[in-house]
């Protein structure tokens, strides 16, 4: 299936609009935005309806854009069986970010949200064990988000390097 | 055989003195500086937690009786053929050669017992059943 | 023959049984089998057959109760840095550190990232720094060393037998991280 047909199709069965993002040179992927009260029902039915059947989640990040006030959760589909893939975005609000876990549908997106929340700090209803996964666990802070200010030490470890000036001046 | 037992006893003596004087050296020269972290249990710079005790598989004390019973079977069989020539020069050769058929034959006795009752492998196979096997219902299946 | 080195009592000497402790000593540096990124592969290559560590009488070690020195090879995170710092305080004395390559000298390539320690010398007392994005074997050897030119210049005896003043460890952590 057409991408322009596959969002028409999750229109339909979704009953709201869908925002649709396509470059006409055919730069990037052509992309669709479900709002956020939507997300878990239309991963569901991309993986479940019969015309889509997206079995491979092959990734699913975030952006932070504190422009629009929203970060952008963004995912990455495949399906091997009917061979087509799309791109499935949806938006959270940024000042109290909520979205509902996709990891029921996809087991694989429990990892990519975990990661998600360690770095944008988006809450994930749902998920079965959120906490971080990169950064150690009481790092304090979303790295990721624009507005991240890299605190002073942690744990008496300084995070900036004297510049050589000041060194050679001690 | 003559041994010098002087000769042992020397040899004894200098190497008890020898190690004696390689871990006093090493005692005078060494830095010692105790200190609780370097006395800590070692796991890859993670910190230990729990116990380090586990439960082992129990089939390793059946496989442990078996070999001890085999092995001194055959560390008690060995000095008897090396000597079996010179008992053979003797005229003994046939009551030698009876006795270890014969203790031989008690060990096989023991290896059949143990070889049928399943011991020597490591995964016990599944008794047959005894009795009529148990339907499951259909419709427990279903639901 | 007696070496005179400058310390911060003033001066002390490096005697014939020093030099013959250093010798041995400096002669068998055991690293602990250590690495986090691709340092870590230039790490194993100088292990390997061409530019052989063997030949000098390294040997690599996994446990830091029988190692020597510590091979910081690769970029640092902070989530590693208590590990390092944990396999580090179970070296036994003498202990010595190299920092291997710019990530693991001022945190390299990944300065600016939030995750990385800019430099291993920020969590622990670093004795050989060798740049280099990875350094060749040849410059891993050459900071081996070094490491064994420091050796040479110790004051064994008196080192061992407490009577200089430690080597300043400014980075001993305060809590248990």
């Amino acid at each position: 299936m057409e991408a322009v047909e596959i969002k028409n199709l999750l229109q339909q069965q979704l009953g709201v609009d869908i925002e649709w993002c396509s470059d006409e040179n055919g730069v990037g992927d052509p992309f669709a935005v479900v709002p956020a009260e939507k997300w878990l029902e239309a991963c569901r039915l991309a993986r479940g309806h019969e015309q889509l059947q997206f079995d491979y989640l092959r990734a699913l990040t975030g952006t932070d854009r504190p422009e629009q006030e929203v970060i952008e959760v963004v995912a990455h589909l495949f399906s091997y069986r009917l061979r087509h893939p799309f791109v499935l975005k949806t938006r959270a609000q940024r000042t109290q970010p909520v979205l509902d876990s996709i990891s029921a549908v996809w087991p694989a997106a429990e990892w990519y949200e975990r990661e998600i929340f360690d770095l944008l700090g988006v809450d994930f209803r749902g998920h079965r064990d959120l906490r971080r996964i990169m950064m150690p666990d009481d790092w304090p802070g979303h790295p990721l988000r624009k507005d991240y200010q890299q605190p002073d030490d942690y744990h008496g470890i300084p995070t900036s390097r004297p510049r050589a000036e000041e060194q050679a001046n001690d | 055989m003559e041994i010098n037992l002087a000769v042992v006893f020397a040899f004894l003596v200098v190497s008890g003195l020898a190690l004696f004087v390689f871990l006093l050296v090493g005692r005078l020269i060494r830095p010692q500086k105790f200190d609780p972290v370097k006395a800590s249990t070692y796991e890859c710079g993670e910190r230990p937690f729990g116990q380090a005790w586990f439960s082992f598989n129990n089939r390793f004390y059946v496989i442990a009786l078996v070999f001890i019973v085999f092995d001194v079977e055959v560390v008690l069989t060995v000095p008897a053929v090396v000597v079996f020539r010179r008992l053979l020069e003797q005229g003994l050769g046939w009551l030698a050669f009876l006795e270890i058929v014969v203790f031989l034959g008690i060990l096989l006795v023991a290896l059949i017992y143990a070889w049928s009752r399943g011991d020597l492998s490591w995964v016990k196979a599944l008794q047959a059943p005894t009795c009529a096997p148990v339907e499951v219902g259909d419709k427990e299946r279903q639901s | 023959m007696t070496h005179i080195e400058r310390g911060p009592e003033g001066g002390y000497a490096v005697g014939p049984l020093d030099r013959l402790f250093n010798l041995a000593r400096k002669h068998s540096l055991w690293y602990l089998l250590f690495g986090t990124a691709c340092c870590a592969i230039e790490l194993m290559q100088t292990g390997g057959p061409r530019a052989d560590a063997d030949r000098f009488g390294m040997m690599f070690r996994s446990t830091p109760r029988q190692a020597d020195v510590l091979i910081l090879a690769g970029t640092i995170t902070y989530k590693m840095a208590s590990r390092i710092r944990l396999l580090y305080d179970q070296m036994s004395e003498p202990k010595y550190v190299i920092a291997m390559g710019s990530c693991a000298s001022t945190g390299g390539l990944f300065q600016k990232s939030y995750s990385v320690v800019n430099g291993g010398d920020l969590f622990l007392p670093v004795d050989v720094y060798i740049p280099g994005c990875p350094p060749r074997p040849e410059s891993l050897v050459e900071g081996l060393m070094t490491v064994q030119r420091l050796i040479e210049k110790e004051p064994w005896l008196k080192k061992a037998w407490g009577k200089l003043p430690e080597r300043s460890d400014p980075h001993l952590p305060k809590e248990n991280v």
